[in-house]
């Protein structure tokens, strides 16, 4: 009994035809309704209408709330101690301390993939960083927009060291596991369609089958989201070094920080919080070294630390707004070495432009 | 007349019954009578042993023989390669590094000894409220002062205590507050729902009668997803209930609603005559429904009662679908964190044995119950 | 309060065996259905302040049913009942008054088995007339030493025999200080033995004048107390008179038949 109260679809167990009906109808229900209130919210909210001050209220209320996965490893999850942890929680971390110079002063709500929008919509959060990936419906839709995309992922490859391959490309032939159903199996097959290579697929559905076939030789390569490969790897203790994970992407995942549309101030803190680590990471300031480049003679670094242009103002922050954002969380390559290395996943096209990859700063001034 | 004849006959026919065990040496007998029967069912019971003594071994080996109880710790945080070795048992050194968190989730630190002390008043409260001498109606006013103590401890933000918002809750307190608190609501309730079932009044017989289909015909995982996804969007703009409080909401509807018919099957359990006798001396229908109704349709659930309390305390583990740390939650989130990953199974038998303790606990206090109550029924 | 009601207790109360002239209940042409099932037919009864009327009547001939219409255990469709004044109608105020005034003992006793003997008794007069505790417990005690079960009062009616269960309910109906007593077959769920017991409590509270209307099929309690004897079949009234008139020299078939029936059984 409480076990179908899981399930819409489970019968009734009196075998009522009445109750069953009315169970399956007020199921359909509750789902068919959530995204048409989440939509006739999102257009007739006031922020829609551009009078909400998102900024104004953290301010009131002393805090800002992010609304963030809280059990993604690498992202956000809570350390042995309780506190949060992860890429999504110092970003978070980072845009409270350039709001009130103190990083403590953000607090965190774990949503799920179903509660994530709705929250955020009904003011809930203020914003989300909870491993979500930018698309034009829910940008264009939800009554959301993406303020910041700080990490580019995308469906990778993680492979034997024994085999010896250093790129997808020399994977022909090989035994590949996937798991059934997802769009990672399509994007598998046409990579490989695409680069005239021969497949194997495995479709296992268990992750502890897919370790298992790794490590019975099954398997030459797993393919998924690269971040879940590199958590993947982490589970494997010792014997996560025979495998590798290879540098193609071969489908596009960019995740974004979400805020609500309608309020141009704070999406601006946001979007300009994560450029500011960026920028950072490019003159090589970080959380330690940040005070040496007060008396720097580069305008821009000078710029940066408010010593010259009053940047915070513009924003509705104070001058130190970018300095206390570092020195709360470093700046992004400390974020990412601190969070995300530990999963074993390359820097690959999330490193800066100059560096070759994707992450680019526009100036600040 | 009968009966006294079938006695001077009988002892005999007894003595003959109960001859095997008692020669026999009892356990032998009964061994070989049920196991060793035949050479089919000897071979049967030497496989079946062989497999359970196997299986019972390798359990006993991963659990204790090959278990690492501890790992060494490292500059960035303990090094769990030992845990990680081939051939090694289980990982018990996760749950020495995370049982805190298991407990008491995003709880401060330092600050976890108040929903320690209020897992311990909960306890505390468990045991006063199962013992029959204390069944009076100073009970509730002590469920009252615990409840606000809890609160209290919880929260904080005054005598000194930090305040701790809700977001932060987790753990084994926080799935005790939520399974106790919905049914310390939800029974009272569901006593007034199943009664308003019973009405002669057309409209509140329909109320009843719509809330108590529609919730049960509803998953609980629904109700949590509206109360969490939905209700904040009919809320006007900036009036924001806690996320807590509207699960509890939700959970509170739900339990009244099998509670209601739990309750209700006690009160068809009554004769008639009880209501005609009440109300020939005068009775109005509170006084009929307090004074006669209700405590004897009562004591005949209890037993039903503490069963679904026991469904109840398991089914608030569904929160975890809003993002609430409960504890079946926190000991999946345990492993998060990259060093530990991949032992789950470990701090799921730590929560496991916890909802054990508890529903164990209730299942023979639910027997013991039933047993104690039928014998006051009968003399 | 107090004294006053003792004195009503204590003392055997006035020795008075003639109904006096004012009418307690008046049933005036009632009929009542279930359903289809006609069960009574035009019923016409007054019974005077201190009278006794024992009905009598195969099963089935809805003697019960009319007795339960004049407190509203059942509700008559037809027809008008008159208690002490009162109309047995749809008001709520004249229901309960009604049942301030008509005490009612059971077939099945029906005794609240979660209270004590004494708890049973004082429950009603604390709850619906206000009588505080003390003064409740002193009548209760009173009537139970009426009944002849003083030293029962602190157990639970699970722990009293099938006669006493019913002396305490009958205890129990007259704390209320009812004044008309209705019994509805009050021994028929007896063991023989104990069937003396309860007529002879009846017979006590008969002698003490009060307002009694009996289904029962006692013929001996009826010859003993009854002012008069009303024979129901068919949701009818077939006959009525002295109880020497009624069973001495029956007029109908039908009356005849049942008291052929009832001397065989006993």
């Amino acid at each position: 009994m409480r076990r179908s109260d899981l399930r819409c679809s489970t019968p009734a167990k009196g075998h009522d035809m009445l109750r069953r009906a009315l169970r399956t109808t007020i199921c359909a229900a509750a789902f068919a309704i959530a995204p048409l209130v989440t939509q006739a919210r999102a257009q007739n909210s006031p922020a829609a209408a551009g009078t909400v001050d998102t900024l104004g209220a953290i301010k009131a209320r002393g805090y800002l709330v992010c609304g963030i996965s809280g059990d993604k490893p690498g992202f956000s999850f809570p350390d042995s101690k309780g506190v949060m942890q992860g890429l999504d929680v110092d970003l978070c971390r980072s845009v409270a301390a350039a709001i009130f110079g103190d990083p403590a002063k953000a607090r965190f709500t774990s949503l799920t993939s179903l509660t994530r929008f709705p929250a955020l919509q009904s003011g809930e959060v203020d914003l989300v960083a909870r491993y979500t990936t930018w698309t034009l419906t829910r940008e264009a839709s939800l009554g959301l927009e993406v303020a910041a995309v700080y990490f580019y992922d995308g469906q990778g490859f993680l492979v034997k060291k024994s085999i010896g391959a250093k790129s997808a490309l020399d994977l022909n032939g090989a035994s590949v596991c996937v798991e059934p159903g997802s769009t990672g199996e399509v994007n598998l097959v046409d990579y490989f369609r695409a680069n005239k290579l021969e497949l194997k697929p495995v479709v296992i559905e268990k992750l502890e089958q897919i370790r298992d076939a790794l490590m019975s030789d099954r398997c030459d390569a797993y393919t998924n989201d690269s971040a879940q490969l590199g958590s993947f790897k982490a589970t494997l203790g010792s014997a996560g070094d025979n495998y590798v994970v290879l540098p193609e992407i071969i489908s596009k995942e960019p995740l974004g920080i979400f805020v609500r549309k309608g309020d141009q101030r704070f999406f601006d803190i946001v979007r300009w919080t994560h450029v500011a680590l960026l920028t950072a990471e490019e003159f090589g300031i970080t959380q330690s070294n940040i005070e040496t480049f007060r008396k720097s003679a580069n305008p821009q670094i000078q710029r940066f630390m408010g010593e010259t242009n009053n940047l915070g103002a513009a924003l509705g922050l104070d001058t130190q707004w970018a300095v206390n954002a570092v020195k709360a969380v470093g700046n992004f390559a400390e974020i990412w070495n601190r969070n995300i290395v530990p999963l074993g996943i390359p820097r690959g096209i999330n490193r800066l432009v100059k560096d070759g990859g994707a992450q680019y700063a526009p100036p600040m001034r | 007349m009968a009966a006294s004849v079938e006695h001077i006959v009988n002892p005999t026919l007894i003595e003959a019954r109960e001859r095997p065990e008692l020669i026999g040496g009892g356990f032998f007998a009964w061994t070989r009578e049920n196991l060793f029967y035949s050479r089919l069912s000897s071979l049967t019971t030497l496989v079946l042993l062989a497999a359970m003594a196997k299986a019972g071994l390798s359990l006993f080996q991963w659990a204790f023989l090959d278990a690492v109880w501890s790992v060494p710790a490292g500059p960035q945080g303990p090094i769990t390669d030992s845990c990680r070795a081939l051939g090694t048992g289980a990982c018990w050194a996760v749950i020495r590094e995370k049982y805190r968190f298991i407990l008491f989730g995003t709880y401060p630190f330092e600050q976890q000894w108040r929903p320690a002390i209020v897992v311990a008043l909960f306890v505390g409260l468990f045991v006063v409220s199962a013992m029959k001498r204390f069944w009076r109606l100073e009970l509730a006013a002590v469920w009252v002062i615990a409840l606000l103590l809890i609160g209290l401890l919880m929260w904080g933000g005054v005598f000194g205590l930090t305040f701790v918002s809700q977001p932060n809750w987790g753990g084994l307190a926080l799935t005790l507050i939520i399974a106790t608190i919905g049914v310390a609501i939800a029974f009272p309730l569901s006593v007034f729902v199943a009664l308003g079932r019973r009405s002669d009044l057309p409209f509140i017989k329909w109320l009843c009668v719509a809330y108590v289909e529609i919730i049960r015909g509803v998953p609980l995982i629904t109700l949590l997803f509206m109360a969490s996804v939905m209700f904040p969007l009919l809320m006007p703009e900036g009036v924001n209930l806690d996320k807590l409080v509207r699960a509890q909401i939700a959970i509170i509807l739900f339990f009244a609603a099998y509670l209601a018919e739990v309750v209700r099957g006690g009160l068809q359990a009554l004769p008639k005559g009880q209501y005609e006798a009440a109300y020939v001396l005068g009775l109005s229908y509170w006084q009929t429904s307090r004074r006669i109704v209700l405590p004897q349709a009562l004591r005949t659930v209890i037993p039903p009662l503490v069963n679904n309390f026991i469904g109840f305390f398991k089914d608030t583990s569904l929160v975890l679908i809003i993002g609430l740390y409960d504890l079946l939650h926190s000991a999946q989130v345990a492993v998060a964190e990259p060093a530990w990953q991949g032992f789950g199974v470990e701090t799921y038998i730590f929560a496991g044995l916890i909802y054990f303790v508890f529903c164990f606990a209730m299942s023979r206090y639910s027997q013991w119950l039933e047993f104690g109550l039928n014998m006051h029924r009968h003399r | 309060m107090n004294q006053e009601e003792l004195k009503v207790v204590e003392p055997a109360i006035a020795e008075t065996n003639s109904p006096t002239q004012a009418i307690a209940v008046s049933i005036q042409k009632v009929n009542k259905w279930y359903g289809n099932l006609h069960v009574l037919r035009d019923v016409d009864l007054d019974v005077a302040a201190g009278e006794r009327v024992v009905v009598c009547g195969p099963s089935g001939s809805g003697k019960s049913t009319l007795i339960r219409c004049i407190n509203n255990l059942e509700e008559h469709q037809q027809g008008t009942i008159v208690v002490d004044g009162i109309q047995v109608d749809h008001n709520i105020a004249h229901l309960d008054a009604v049942r301030r005034e008509v005490g009612m003992v059971f077939q099945s006793f029906n005794l609240f088995p979660h209270l004590t003997v004494l708890e049973n008794c004082t429950l009603a007069p604390m709850l619906v007339r206000g009588v505080a505790r003390a003064d409740a417990e002193a009548q209760a005690r009173a009537y139970l030493e009426r009944v002849r079960i003083p030293d029962q009062a602190n157990k639970f009616p699970g722990q009293l025999s099938g006669g006493q269960q019913q002396r305490v309910a009958i205890a129990r109906a007259l704390c209320m200080k009812p004044k008309i007593m209705l019994f509805d077959e009050p021994t028929s769920a007896l063991d023989p033995e104990m069937v003396k017991e309860v007529l002879d409590t009846m017979v006590s509270l008969a002698r003490d004048g009060m307002t009694m209307i009996c289904v029962t099929h006692e013929m001996g309690f009826a010859r003993e107390v009854a002012d008069r004897v009303v024979f129901m079949d068919h949701g009818q009234i077939v006959e009525s008179g002295s109880p020497q008139a009624v069973f001495g020299q029956p007029k109908t078939d039908r009356l005849k038949l049942f008291l052929g029936q009832v001397l065989r059984q006993h």
